[in-house]
């Protein structure tokens, strides 16, 4: 295990932001620690990076303990969401500055910097100031720098937050991909559930100070281990007073199976190729119902119809 | 207990965003209800505020400059050939320089400690800074005296006792112009290190930086600007020092003497010319300073953003 936290707690004044913490991040992989905003997950993640300490409990990272090493002695990569950027520095000098602190020689330096501005497609603005790049090439040469002293782990805090949707996406797959090229164990923070399932091959999910669960996507999506982790990772509604994904109830206007809910479509919305339709229950529930639009048709419901509601095969419910 | 402010900083930052954006709204409509003005009251008021500006600066200095220059460049020489004048000037440029470099280190600091942590008393010291542009130099002079004269201040007499002379010499002026030029450096550094905000620091830090390595590589050239201009600022203000120097310093000519109370004395002792002369140098280095300061701003605020 690469990054072993035990026990840690962490207040701001009255405001509880990590209780009692305890997590295990594996060696080489790409953890996303993921929950809603004021969750703890950021200051999770500065703890272990040294920029912010603990008030109880221990950081190791690759078996060494780091609870009072200053940020400097840590050897970690760190990815703001806002950059930080050297404005004064040139993109090739931003690269450079962890090799230059650690007085390597200026051949190896350059050598060094040539090879991740290529890494990060930025080598044609090399000798540019961050103020003339745009907001994902800052943050590709963020972690350029980031990359350049060969960190033991690289710490990446809502990396691309500041971004607009699309440029978003394609870092995103762009950080995939370089992981899967450079294989440094990698922690990155978010608030985006589609964003930690896409990248991430293993996911610790934060709220309110605690770790609600650890695991791979797919574990996490099929077995939530509660109402939270289950309503963040995605859709949810209710049938038969449990909680179950839209799109993992069956429809049908007769009563084949046994057991089916019984009830009328109130609304029903179509966005692009799939459509959703609410469901009144005689006992009360709203439940939502998400099929294709082509199932709709061959359904041939429309609002007013009576309908049946059943779990498909293998659902998850909670 | 010095906790980072980041958090705090962006918000500050947000809200001071938004205020710039009132204030040149504001601005605007101001513009154009001076467009809407009947052309005979705004000729009137510029009138006025140049009429003003003209009797209260431009009229006195002028006058300054044309009785420095009445027979040409003799009086300047005479001036010039002074040994007390030539003593005055020096002194004030050394204690001007020692002062300058002392505000420096000093304002720099505070301003870092000021900005980057929370600590009990903050508000207090940030008011305290202020206290020198509203006492009168001449109580600050008279202040120091009372601390440190040779005879019955608190610490005088045993710094006396031990070789140093504070009051009456070199130490004494220093303080005091220390003193009255202290906020100009730290209310230069302290905005724009609250719009640098920690973040480039806190990415130093992370890539390998010791604290002093973050300081010469990250934020010194994020200041350099406000550096150099509360330096020209400092500066400017230290040469012209008057009251509290006058009291410290004991006023003997050819020792303690700095240039602007040989102005005076030498006025009161007839010598106009040599007056006139050494007001027109001291005049000259503000306006060799404002310059400086006018070429550096633009730049320091535009050009390198």
């Amino acid at each position: 295990m690469s990054i072993e936290v035990k026990n840690v707690n962490k207040r701001f004044g009255d405001f509880v932001a990590l209780d009692d913490v305890s997590v295990s991040l594996p060696t080489g992989q790409l953890t996303a620690l993921l929950g809603p905003s004021g969750g703890g997950k950021s200051t999770l993640l500065r703890i272990i990076a040294g920029l912010d300490s603990a008030d109880s409990g221990t950081v190791s990272i690759e078996g060494v303990d780091a609870t009072h090493l200053p940020p400097q002695k840590r050897n970690i990569g760190f990815v703001f969401q806002h950059y930080a950027a050297f404005k004064h520095m040139t993109v090739a000098k931003n690269v450079a500055f962890g090799l230059e602190i650690r007085k390597k020689p200026k051949p190896e330096v350059e050598r060094k910097v040539a090879e991740l501005l290529d890494l990060v497609h930025l080598s044609q603005f090399a000798g540019r100031l961050p103020a003339q790049l745009s907001g994902g090439q800052r943050q590709r040469m963020a972690l350029a720098r980031a990359l350049a002293v060969e960190p033991t782990v690289l710490l990446l805090d809502e990396p691309f937050g500041a971004l607009d949707a699309k440029v978003r996406k394609e870092l995103r797959d762009w950080l995939r991909r370089l992981h899967d090229e450079v294989h440094v164990t990698t922690v990155f923070v978010t608030h985006d559930q589609e964003e930690a399932l896409e990248v991430a091959d293993e996911i610790v999910v934060i709220n309110q100070g605690r770790v609600e669960q650890v695991g791979a996507p797919d574990a996490l999506y099929d077995a939530p281990a509660n109402d939270f982790v289950m309503s963040f990772l995605g859709d949810v509604t209710t049938l038969g007073g449990q909680l179950i994904r839209p799109h993992d109830i069956e429809l049908d206007v007769l009563p084949g199976e046994p057991g089916a809910v019984e009830g009328v479509v109130s609304r029903m919305l179509r966005i692009g190729f799939e459509v959703r339709v609410t469901v009144l229950t005689d006992n009360g529930e709203v439940v939502t119902v998400e099929l294709t639009r082509t199932h709709a048709r061959r359904l041939g419901i429309a609002e007013g119809t009576t309908v049946y509601m059943s779990a498909v095969m293998g659902a998850t419910r909670v | 207990m010095a906790r980072r402010l980041s958090e705090r900083q962006r918000e500050r930052g947000t809200s001071s965003g938004a205020g710039r954006e009132r204030r040149s709204r504001r601005a605007q409509r101001a513009s154009a209800a001076v467009g809407r003005r009947n052309p005979a009251l705004t000729w009137g008021l510029r009138v006025l505020v140049v009429g003003y500006l003209l009797m209260l600066v431009l009229w006195p200095s002028w006058y300054v400059v044309q009785h420095t220059f009445a027979d040409g460049l003799t009086g300047l020489r005479t001036a010039l050939q002074d040994p007390d004048v030539q003593h005055a000037l020096v002194l004030t440029l050394e204690v001007s320089v020692a002062a300058v470099l002392i505000n420096l280190v000093f304002g720099v600091g505070v301003s870092l400690l000021l900005v980057r942590y929370d600590f009990w008393g903050k508000r207090a010291l940030s008011a305290l800074i202020d206290l020198p542009l509203s006492v009168s130099p001449v109580v600050v002079g008279l202040a120091l005296v009372l601390v440190y004269n040779g005879r019955y201040g608190w610490f005088g007499p045993w710094l006396e006792a031990h070789g140093v002379q504070i009051i009456f010499a070199r130490p004494g002026m220093i303080m005091a112009t220390c003193f009255v030029a202290l906020p100009l450096i730290i209310r230069e550094v302290v905005p724009v290190l609250e719009e640098l905000g920690d973040d480039q620091e806190q990415a130093a830090r992370s890539l390998g930086a010791s604290g002093w390595q973050t300081f010469w590589r990250i934020t010194v050239p994020g200041i350099r600007w406000a550096i150099v201009y509360g330096v020209v600022l400092s500066l400017a203000r230290s040469l012209g020092e008057f009251g509290a120097v006058k009291v410290v310093a004991g006023n003997v000519a050819g020792q303690t003497q700095t240039a602007t109370v040989v102005v005076q004395q030498k006025y009161q002792n007839f010598e106009q010319a040599t007056a006139y002369s050494v007001s027109f140098l001291l005049a000259f280095a503000a306006v060799l300073c404002l310059i400086v300061v006018a070429l550096l701003r633009p730049k320091g605020v535009e050009g390198k953003r």
